[in-house]
């Protein structure tokens, strides 16, 4: 293959550019649709385009193009169906409605909460990821990591307070 | 941040993440701000969660699904498609057995015989070399609105620039504006080489758009694509058969197709990969050149030539 002139309808590029920026899209939709399964279908088509466009995109501008086209196909979307509402719904009642589901989610946000995780003191990270991402109890973890429950929960307290401290006020 | 039970001053959070502790209960320990603030942080982890665990690679297989089947509706009837072969086979052996398209569809077929190389000019000025033992045919009728070739063997392509210009075959299709290209298609071999513009190839669903010295290949299924070294032509239009890492079943067709030889059933590998070439006007070094680099011996003997693995 050659570097210079990569082509995105190439498969193999094709593939590269979707491990490269599937975190991204999906992060990105996710923060509009608060919706799994509608973030998942947009991402998707959002791909499916880049195919179909594969001719005309420009390699290094693609992941312009793959945002803009997930941004309209899902206000597109939103504009047909119910998910406008709930979304509206959700705008509005943010300032005085303190109900958690109601708050927004920017792709700022999001992406900072990210960094942040990833920057946590290597005993708290394990701790945090055990929990939140393999969704183990803390009693497991604590077997595993062969230290005692309270430990493991303090790790965790102190992996909030500096996610806290890191997103500053919101 | 004020904790009322000492026992639980650093962990609660833990606990409150973990569905441990209540929202009311955590309200109790927090300022307003705070309550809001760790809620966020709560739901963009539910959301790091997803991300993180999401699998990618069947997202990907979806994509694949989803751009596979739109390909299929968008595809012509007209336009006889790869995809189709069984129908190609049935066709091809009904305007063998009886002529029929010649008949009553104005269908114009030129074929080349062992050796031999033909230049056709076609309505639109656009030109067709044959390579040896090669057979193509379009539509005379059809053509102003519907410039489409049918391609068996090799063809080199000089298309005028107009409308889209496809070449069917077996085992793919290739669609251009105005350019110059090569196509070779044999059986369960295909192959695309761009040398001027931009072409687009279909080959086993597979879509790819070359430009110059770009080629695609299909063996047996298997689609890859290379670059060649640039050059004005392909090689064989002044008599020199070129291939680049290609099985050698490939090259022995082509020898074939040269000098109406033929070969005797032959108990080596041809599926090996050759670079290399010959010249279409001497048998001898022909086939010494290819032969001599595999470790194959060969003997000719009326024009059928026998091979052997080299002790």
């Amino acid at each position: 293959m050659v570097e210079k002139s990569k082509n995105v309808c190439e498969e193999d590029v094709f593939n590269h550019v979707f491990n490269t920026y599937i975190k991204d899209v999906r992060r990105f939709i996710y923060s509009k649709t608060r919706d799994l399964e509608l973030a998942e279908d947009i991402v998707q088509d959002a791909f499916v385009k880049i195919w179909e466009n594969c001719e005309t995109v420009i390699f290094d501008k693609v992941k312009n193009f793959l945002f803009t086209i997930a941004n309209n196909l899902f206000l597109n979307i939103t504009k047909h169906n119910k998910v406008k509402h709930n979304y509206i719904q959700n705008n509005t009642n943010t300032s005085t409605n303190q109900s958690p589901e109601f708050l927004l989610l920017e792709e700022e946000f999001l992406h900072k909460l990210e960094q942040t995780i990833a920057s946590l003191p290597e005993t708290q990270r394990e701790v945090f990821l055990l929990s939140r991402i393999e969704k183990m109890k803390y009693k497991d973890i604590a077997t595993q990591l062969g230290i005692s429950i309270k430990a493991v929960e303090k790790r965790m307290h102190k992996a909030l307070i500096i996610m806290r401290e890191e997103i500053g006020d919101i | 941040m004020t904790a009322k039970n000492e026992n639980i001053e650093d962990t609660f959070l833990a606990k409150w993440i973990a569905d441990e502790l209540s929202d009311t209960e955590f309200k109790q320990l927090v300022s307003e701000a705070d309550y809001l603030a760790y809620q966020k942080i709560k739901e963009g982890i539910n959301v790091y969660q997803h991300i993180e665990t999401a699998d990618n690679d069947f997202t990907l297989k979806q994509i694949k699904e989803k751009i596979s089947s739109i390909n299929t509706k968008k595809k012509s009837p007209k336009v006889i498609s790869i995809y189709y072969k069984a129908a190609i086979a049935v066709a091809a052996s009904l305007i063998l057995l009886f002529g029929l398209n010649n008949f009553f569809f104005n269908d114009v077929t030129n074929s080349t015989n062992f050796g031999e190389q033909q230049t056709i000019t076609l309505l639109d000025g656009s030109e067709v070399i044959l390579n040896a033992k090669s057979t193509l045919t379009y539509n005379k009728k059809d053509w102003a609105t519907n410039r489409e070739v049918t391609l068996d063997g090799e063809g080199f392509f000089k298309v005028k620039k107009g409308s889209t210009f496809t070449v069917n075959t077996t085992n793919g299709s290739v669609t251009v504006l105005g350019t110059q290209f090569n196509v070779l298609n044999n059986s369960n071999f295909f192959e695309t080489t761009c040398y001027q513009g931009k072409v687009s190839v279909v080959s086993d669903e597979q879509k790819f758009v070359l430009t110059p010295t770009m080629r695609v290949t299909n063996n047996n299924g298997i689609v890859t694509s290379t670059t060649i070294q640039p050059n004005q032509n392909p090689t064989w239009i002044d008599g020199i058969s070129s291939f680049k890492a290609v099985p050698l079943k490939q090259v022995i067709l082509a020898l074939e197709k040269q000098f109406n030889i033929s070969f005797k059933p032959y108990n080596i590998d041809d599926s090996v990969i050759f670079t290399g070439s010959f010249d279409n006007k001497n048998l001898k070094s022909a086939l010494a050149s290819i032969f001599e680099t595999v470790q194959i011996n060969y003997t000719v003997k009326n024009n059928i030539v026998t091979l052997e693995r080299q002790p």
